[in-house]
């Protein structure tokens, strides 16, 4: 009897979603097989991509070796962004911290004409954060979404206390919404619900929260294993969205990360390789150098084949 | 279907204020409303009960027993409690619950034994919780032939599967299913034991105003291979139509749902619409959540 290679075809299909518009776009998602099945049915048009952090404040903590590769622009988002997009970067990531209350609690029109001025000087697709005080993102968020109307930004987080507000204006004035909850997929899938009761479905990425290397990576990596698997073999289409893995943050806020450098390079690596191996459609690093390490690794082509 | 009315339970601060008080008043309307919306049992769930143990259980009992005449299951994991709960019981009671835990081997099923009553005898074992359907059966057939030695038969055991919250990240709708399978399996290796569960824990978490859904399209599953009782709500009207076999087109959709129909939904009531999506969670056709009927 002849030996046949058992090839599955899955139902579902990751829905493709673009960022940014005119020069200036990405696309990710549109895969039908899981993360890296190569073997089987169906294809991974968007290899996953990458995006470096930029804060639109200079950081309180200034870990030496995470920001020597930027000198002084770190006072300067504007320039810091520029600088990141020296290093082969498929997008920018800016990080509102300044509009926190517990940092400058900065107003929410002065964030928006920050954003604004990016999206005009930059040549690469934005995501943008808010801080995560789902009260002020609530006010800043919608505030980004309007003044940046019709530039296709990606925006988060949209949370459950606010995804109507923040939602709607993503809605009105054609942007993304990153859709964000806490580690837990049944609440993923409610705020996915919620959200699209409005929303078009292909106007929203998930962030499941990505924890750091020995800080839980665990939960983040069977959580996005589990919506893709959910999206792609029985066809969810609550869970069928791309996923964004902000994780650059979380391991360079780790002790480890931040006693030297290749620790650190090796920590925000090994989480992003992780999360990447598990699905994830677009991964926020903080590192330039763990950029390249991660992109060495996996290959030119970002498909872990040669 | 045998239902054993939960209502008495020391969780519900009513109730536990009344226990302590002694207001005889509470509890006897609590019991009587569950028998007149056809309870077969009344449980007492006392919970520890460290303190004038022997004193409030008679109180509790008798209190019962003057207004109702139905039989009780005493439901406390108190050793010391259970006894002087069975002690005082005019009808033969339920011993709930004894597990595979050495502890309960061997204070509580003696106790039932002594007493000769009916005993749960859940699948928990010193290990905790059997995480799958074979090991919960191992799990239960060592437990059973234990209480055999002791001169308890089969038909005396009621066995639990434990049910847990279909809303707790994934697992839970795998467990779901895991139950089902081990009722649907239980006479096959237990012939003769009876069963039961803690049906209302399926819908725990979940906001109240969705949980009765849920308790009913379960104990309807559940009923569908054979379980013998449940400990539940009886005073949830819908709920207790579904035990006396009434709804038989809403039945008939669980069931198809059950056998994996892909049902069209479109000429379906709200109502017939809300049982079948229901019953596509508890299968784990599709992935919980909080919204599950929005979808």
């Amino acid at each position: 009897m002849e030996y046949k290679e058992p090839r599955e075809a899955y139902k579902g299909v990751i829905r493709e979603i673009t960022i940014g518009k005119g020069e200036k776009t990405l696309k990710i998602g549109g895969e039908n097989i899981l993360p890296l099945h190569f073997f089987d049915e169906g294809s991974l048009p968007n290899p996953p991509k990458f995006a470096l952090e930029v804060l639109d404040m200079e950081p309180t903590e200034k870990t030496p070796h995470l920001y020597e590769p930027f000198g002084d622009v770190i006072s300067d988002p504007i320039k810091w962004a520029k600088k990141c997009e020296g290093f082969g970067v498929d997008a920018i990531c800016l990080t509102l911290l300044s509009t926190d209350p517990a940092e400058k609690d900065v107003p929410a029109d002065e964030a928006a004409q920050l954003v604004k001025q990016m999206v005009n000087e930059i040549k690469k697709p934005l995501i943008v954060y808010g801080s995560g005080d789902e009260k002020k993102d609530a006010e800043v968020l919608p505030k980004v979404a309007q003044v940046c109307s019709g530039d296709n930004l990606l925006i988060g987080p949209v949370q459950k206390e606010n995804f109507e507000v923040v939602g709607k204006a993503i809605l009105d004035h054609g942007h993304v919404a990153i859709a964000q909850s806490p580690l837990d997929i049944n609440l993923l899938k409610e705020l996915n619900v919620k959200l699209c009761k409005f929303l078009p479905p292909e106007r929203v990425v998930i962030d499941p929260l990505s924890s750091a290397l020995g800080y839980g990576i665990e939960y983040s990596f069977s959580l996005i294993e589990r919506v893709k698997q959910i999206g792609i073999i029985t066809k969810d289409s609550m869970t069928m969205m791309p996923i964004i893995a902000n994780l650059g943050d979380e391991c360079w806020k780790t002790k480890q990360a931040k006693e030297n450098k290749t620790q650190g390079l090796l920590w925000e690596g090994i989480t992003a390789l992780s999360l990447y191996l598990a699905g994830a459609n677009i991964l926020v690093l903080k590192h330039p150098e763990t950029l390249k390490l991660v992109k060495e690794t996996i290959g030119g082509n970002g498909t872990c084949q040669n | 279907m045998i239902i054993i009315g939960e209502n008495i339970h020391v969780i519900a601060k009513d109730v536990s204020t009344a226990i302590r008080e002694r207001n005889a008043q509470v509890i006897q309307s609590l019991a009587k409303e569950q028998a007149q919306n056809g309870a077969n049992y009344i449980d007492l769930n006392v919970g520890p009960m460290k303190k004038d143990t022997e004193e409030t259980m008679k109180w509790l009992v008798n209190c019962v027993q003057e207004v109702v005449d139905l039989p009780l299951s005493i439901d406390t994991m108190n050793p010391v409690a259970m006894e002087a709960g069975l002690k005082y019981c005019k009808k033969r009671p339920l011993l709930n619950s004894a597990s595979g835990k050495t502890d309960s081997k061997t204070q509580m099923l003696p106790l039932a034994k002594k007493y000769n009553c009916d005993v749960v005898i859940s699948v928990m074992t010193d290990k905790g919780m059997p995480p799958e359907v074979e090991s919960k059966i191992e799990s239960i057939m060592e437990t059973v032939s234990y209480a055999n030695e002791l001169g308890i038969p089969n038909e005396d055991i009621w066995v639990d599967p434990i049910i847990l919250p279909v809303s707790t990240a994934g697992e839970g709708q795998r467990i779901a299913v895991g139950n089902l399978e081990f009722i649907k399996i239980l006479q096959d290796v237990l012939p003769g034991v009876k069963s039961t569960v803690g049906l209302s824990n399926v819908s725990n978490g979940v906001p109240a105003h969705l949980r009765p859904i849920l308790n009913r399209t379960y104990l309807v599953m559940l009923n569908r291979y054979g379980l013998y009782s449940a400990i539940a709500d009886p005073l949830d009207e819908e709920l207790m139509a579904f035990v006396r076999g009434e709804n038989p087109e809403i039945t008939d959709l669980i069931y198809r749902t059950m056998d994996g129909e892909e049902i069209d939904l479109s000429p379906l009531s709200q109502k017939e619409v809300a049982y079948v999506k229901t019953a596509r969670v508890l299968m784990a056709q599709t992935l919980y959540s909080d919204a599950w009927l929005e979808v």
